[in-house]
């Protein structure tokens, strides 16, 4: 079972410098909420910006992720 | 069914049916491009708009419901392979999936957002 830290980490890994935040909403760590902030996501539709995150989480989903609702922008102000 | 998004893709040793699976894969995709090409909007969704069978379908069905739109539903459940075949064809891994004018609008979280900044409706109207 993936924890929310794990997660975190494996999008934040694959988009580097990036900002994941993510939430158990059942307490039984299968399904998830995610915000995702990055740059990385700039000039991208918001279909391209959700295939990057489920490419960072692409083994699991379907295995040990039953759900992921996801939120991506891309930062407000630059770092 | 759970209101997951994610059921696990059988391997080809599990097929529900017994027939070669590459061929009748290749007929599924060809039947799911020839639906999404007949259909201005399309949903791909776990049930039907009449009984959801997933919390994530049964939001975007209520959706395109509330903006009045007509819209063709396809339910994956039936056949494994209907869900392996659409994720391969759209590079999407989960249900549901909103197709307008042959292309992917989105899953259940992009619907959503699109509904509330009002986007959906300028885009379907």
């Amino acid at each position: 079972m993936p924890s929310t830290e794990e997660i975190k980490q494996r999008i934040e890994a694959a988009l580097p410098g990036s900002r994941a935040e993510v939430v158990d909403t059942t307490g039984t760590a299968d399904h998830f909420q995610a915000t995702v902030v990055s740059h990385a996501f700039e000039g991208l539709s918001r279909i391209e910006q959700h295939r990057l995150v489920y490419g960072a989480l692409q083994a699991d989903i379907g295995g040990a992720i039953h759900a992921l609702a996801l939120k991506t922008r891309v930062p407000e102000h630059t770092p | 069914m759970s209101d997951s998004q994610f059921d696990p893709i059988p391997m080809a040793g599990e097929a529900p049916v017994a027939e070669a699976p590459s061929e009748g894969s290749s007929e599924i995709r060809d039947a799911i491009k020839q639906a999404i090409a007949e259909h201005e909007l399309i949903l791909f969704m776990k049930g039907t708009p009449e009984a959801p069978a997933c919390g994530f379908s049964a939001r975007t069905v209520a959706i395109l419901q509330s903006l009045e739109v007509p819209f063709a539903a396809v339910d994956i459940l039936p056949d494994a392979r209907i869900r392996q075949e659409l994720s391969a064809l759209s590079s999407w891994p989960t249900i549901p999936q909103l197709f307008h004018k042959g292309e992917l609008l989105g899953g259940c979280d992009i619907v959503t957002e699109m509904y509330e900044s009002g986007e959906l409706e300028a885009a379907l109207r």
